[in-house]
């Protein structure tokens, strides 16, 4: 394995996924090129007199992040984010850092509420943005 | 993947579009160039110059998502009347700014002046002879189909 590039990464969503033990279907969304994901887990301070430095208990993993790329209005392009943010249940979100890797293919999926955000200047091309925060338990996996 | 589109096709429309136009055809009559302008059968002085001044990729995952362009536009006259350079402007900004382009391999997105261009030269070989240069930078966006 070396450093692979995020060219080829991909982002797939499955907006209304089967309840379990069913199968999420996401397909690639159109005209993205960045995501970015936190899994980050906040710690609570629980230093006490005597300590010799500061003790913490982590807390709950907290999942969220940010999809960004261009609207584009065909089919499977900005429009799957914008119905997913208006959706009553969370999507099933599929985020691919490189999705030519030969082998050890990661990939981080789980259920998520998506929201949309639009930015249209007159200089270029509108882009659009999705935060999205875990509705379900999330893992990272390798495979296809 | 998506087919790497020719970006040479945005050239050469940009090129056709002038080339086909009849008012510049009259305005130019020494042609439209690249760069700098050709020989002729006789020293051009009233001509085109095309210049590609930038470009830039625009990714998206699974390839490029669009092409930004900015080609300088000008057209070049020696010792002309003042009208016939700014007809000359004036005509490409009709054709330019806001128009369109056909490029096979690419979906269209705009097409626009960014600045203006005006300015004198002197002749390199007799200090009596003026050059008039007038035009713009334009802008051509174009997006790879999906």
């Amino acid at each position: 394995m070396a450093i692979l590039t995020g060219r080829y990464g991909e982002v797939l969503l499955d907006p209304a996924p089967p309840a379990s033990p069913g199968t999420p279907a996401p397909v690639a969304i159109i005209s993205i090129n960045a995501w970015k994901a936190s899994f980050k887990t906040p710690k609570e301070d629980v230093t006490c007199f005597g300590d010799t430095n500061k003790v913490y208990v982590p807390g709950m993993k907290d999942v969220q992040g940010t999809i960004a790329g261009f609207w584009n209005s065909v089919a499977g392009g900005a429009g799957v984010l914008f119905d997913a943010a208006d959706a009553a249940v969370p999507g099933f979100l599929k985020l691919i850092p490189n999705n030519t890797a030969a082998e050890n293919k990661w990939f981080w999926s789980g259920l998520a509420n998506l929201d949309a955000e639009i930015d249209c200047t007159v200089e270029g091309a509108p882009k659009i943005t999705s935060d999205f925060t875990a509705a379900g338990p999330w893992a990272r996996a390798v495979g296809p | 993947m998506t087919p790497t589109p020719d970006s040479s096709l945005v050239d050469d429309a940009l090129t056709t579009l002038l080339l086909n136009d009849a008012t510049l055809q009259s305005l130019l009559p020494d042609g439209i160039w690249w760069d700098l302008a050709g020989k002729t059968d006789r020293p051009p002085t009233r001509f085109c110059v095309l210049t590609h001044v930038s470009h830039t990729d625009v990714p998206v995952f699974g390839g490029r998502g669009y092409e930004d362009y900015v080609y300088q536009v000008k057209a070049v006259m020696l010792n002309a009347l003042s009208v016939d350079i700014k007809a000359a402007a004036h005509r490409f900004d009709e054709l330019l700014d806001d128009g369109t382009l056909t490029v096979p391999g690419y979906a269209f997105m705009a097409m626009f002046r960014e600045s203006r261009i005006r300015y004198p030269e002197v002749d390199a070989e007799n200090a009596s002879i003026r050059w008039l240069h007038r035009g713009g930078h334009y802008r051509v966006q174009v997006a790879i189909p999906t």
